[in-house]
């Protein structure tokens, strides 16, 4: 899980601008960061200031107005959608504030979702994802159906299936919206002992508890799309 | 191929997932392609029916005419006929129409000179069940089948006709096989004698005059001769017939097809709407599988196997009706209309004589639109960023 020079995330200059229809403005504005690998980083600010805007400019899910994006020391700012595509499959883990699970599928078939385009899953992937599971506690809810699931369930599901392909680097946005307390200390202590392992991790969110928390390697911070960093 | 096979999977999952819309859509492709195979399968049936009946028709066909419309010919101009070069054999035939008034139809009565042809170098001869009456014959009759059927008669059975005054009962002794039932369902085969005497048709005289020639491709050519030699003759070309027959089950089947454009369109346009890919859940769905590494050309592969399986299943289900209904059901309402005959038909039995390739040809007509309805919009909307997908931005 190691990256070029060390920095798994990296970005210059980044900016996102949206149309005039979408009211005329930069969602993202001049933005440069580096993200060591291994390293458990926090992305803050208030609603509508533009961390899910940032965390798909650098996961490779939107394309930047300006400026530059690296994922492990490659640049991905001007990848065509095919290897855009790729990186997110082999680089990206990511899980998303609305989950983005299929519905009326089983959470176990979203989790293994990922698969299909390499050939599907395989008896080590299925035994992998059972591990996962097992490991955030959803053993018994692999053949339940999503629209079955709390919003808790569904939120701990994504980030299992954004696990599922073992991506060096895991995004995360608001992970812990929709966790209780016990629930928020067993997801933090689950992605402490994932970037103990060597992943790299970004997490946007404004919950203070995890804001606050000790072991967070790095925080950013974002307002109006402009960067204020804290480290 | 295992991406492929997982992207199948995947389809029919998705398929099963939207089961109420999959049906719908299945059973709308299944109800235009049964529209379009109904036209296709009775077509191709008639088409063959004429191709074998018309083995047994003569190369020119001699008929006199007066005021426009076919006449009695003299019987002694056979001999004339027999002259012209390239002709081989010459029949004077008497044959004519019998209505039956219970029937409210026609039937088609042949007299065949038994005294002195051998019926069983005929080309009829191997279009019978049983045989045709015998050399010598006069209370032997043959019939097509659906006829025979229609009056519960069966082989060996006696026959009892009005001829003239009188009514005289003979033998049925063979039955046209079903394989020529276009040309044959109707037709009864009686001795010269009694169909002269049924028709009214006086000694010397025949309903026209078959022509066979040794070279059938220049049969223009012995036609405008015989109109020389026959001023009011209109002679008949087989080949002209068969390629009239053929146009005319060309124009027919075209236009029901035309008829059932209208449907194909409507089904189209329901397509296009549902498979669009347009609908917020379906958009998400793109969004989630480009999020999670999908490519472009993974949601679009994923949605052409969804609109192959679900298309083909439906044109297949479409087509199998199509057989039930023209082979086995005879195709009530269509038939009548591609026959078009102005006399009530007997039962028709008709052979399945449709190609694979037609088959192929038909499927691709059907499930090809339907999958580019499916698949452009999928493909349109994958190619948008999966955030934007995500956040249902349009």
């Amino acid at each position: 899980m190691s990256a070029a020079n060390g920095i798994m995330v990296s970005a210059v200059g980044l900016t996102k601008h949206y149309p005039a229809a979408r009211g005329e403005r930069d969602a993202i504005h001049d933005v440069s960061l580096a993200i060591p690998a291994g390293q458990l980083w926090v992305v803050s600010g208030p609603s509508g200031s533009g961390k899910t805007t940032l965390l798909g400019l650098l996961g490779g899910m939107i394309a930047p107005t300006r400026g530059e994006v690296c994922l492990n020391g490659r640049s991905i700012t001007h990848l065509r959608d095919h290897h855009r595509s790729l990186v997110r499959r082999t680089l990206v883990g990511m899980a998303f504030q609305e989950f983005a699970l299929v519905m009326g599928m089983t959470l176990i078939e979203n989790i293994l979702l990922p698969l299909t385009p390499q050939g599907g899953a395989t008896p080590p992937d299925i035994a992998r994802a059972g591990q996962l599971l097992r490991r955030f506690g959803m053993e018994d809810l692999a053949g339940s159906r999503v629209e079955r699931l709390s919003g808790g369930e569904r939120q701990r599901g994504a980030i299992v299936r954004a696990l599922i392909l073992d991506p060096p680097l895991l995004m995360l946005d608001e992970p812990t919206a929709f966790l209780d307390t016990n629930n928020v200390h067993r997801i933090m202590e689950l992605l402490f002992a994932l970037r103990d392992e060597g992943r790299t991790i970004l997490v946007a969110t404004h919950d203070a508890r995890l804001l606050d928390h000790g072991q967070v390697d790095g925080a950013l911070r974002l307002v109006d799309g402009t960067l204020e960093t804290d480290q | 191929m295992r991406t492929q096979l997982a992207l199948i999977l995947f389809a029919l999952g998705s398929a099963r997932r939207r089961a109420g819309r999959t049906l719908s859509i299945l059973m709308a492709l299944a109800l235009v392609t049964f529209a379009f195979s109904s036209v296709l399968f009775l077509t191709e049936a008639l088409r063959r029916e004429y191709r074998m009946a018309s083995e047994a028709l003569p190369d020119l066909t001699v008929q006199r005419l007066v005021a426009g419309r076919p006449a009695l010919i003299e019987a002694g101009l056979a001999e004339s006929l027999r002259q012209i070069p390239g002709v081989i054999a010459v029949e004077p035939r008497v044959w004519g129409y019998f209505f039956v008034p219970n029937l409210a139809g026609n039937f088609t009565v042949m007299g065949v000179d038994t005294a002195q042809a051998d019926l069983t170098n005929s080309p009829w001869a191997g279009a019978v069940d049983g045989r045709l009456p015998k050399t010598g014959s006069r209370d032997e009759v043959v019939m097509g089948k659906s006829l025979a059927r229609f009056l519960g008669l069966e082989l060996g059975d006696a026959v009892i006709l009005p001829v003239g005054p009188h009514r005289i009962q003979m033998d049925l002794v063979g039955t046209f096989k079903s394989e020529v039932a276009l040309w044959s369902a109707d037709v009864i085969v009686l001795s010269l004698t009694n169909a002269r005497t049924f028709l009214q048709v006086p000694v010397g005289q025949v309903t026209d005059i078959a022509v066979r020639l040794s070279t059938p491709d220049e049969a223009v050519v012995a036609a405008r001769k015989i109109a020389e030699l026959i001023p009011d003759a209109r002679v008949i070309d087989r080949q002209l017939m068969g390629r009239t027959y053929d146009l005319t089950f060309d124009t027919r089947g075209g236009v029901m097809g035309a008829m059932l454009m209208p449907a194909l369109i409507a089904f189209l346009v329901l397509a296009w709407d549902r498979l669009s890919g347009v609908g917020p859940a379906e958009w998400r769905e793109i969004g989630v599988l480009k999020a999670i590494g999908w490519r472009t050309s993974d949601v679009i592969a994923a949605r052409l196997w969804e609109g192959v399986l679900v298309g083909f299943c439906g044109a297949v289900l479409g087509i199998f009706a199509a057989y039930l209904f023209v082979f086995y059901a005879r195709a009530p309402g269509l038939s009548s209309v591609l026959l078009g005959w102005s006399s009530i038909y007997p039962s028709l039995d008709l052979v399945p004589a449709v190609t694979l390739s037609q088959v192929v040809v038909l499927i691709c007509l059907v499930v090809l639109p339907f999958v580019a309805a499916g698949t452009v919009p999928a493909w349109r909307t994958a190619m948008r960023d999966p955030h934007q997908l995500l956040r249902g931005a349009s």
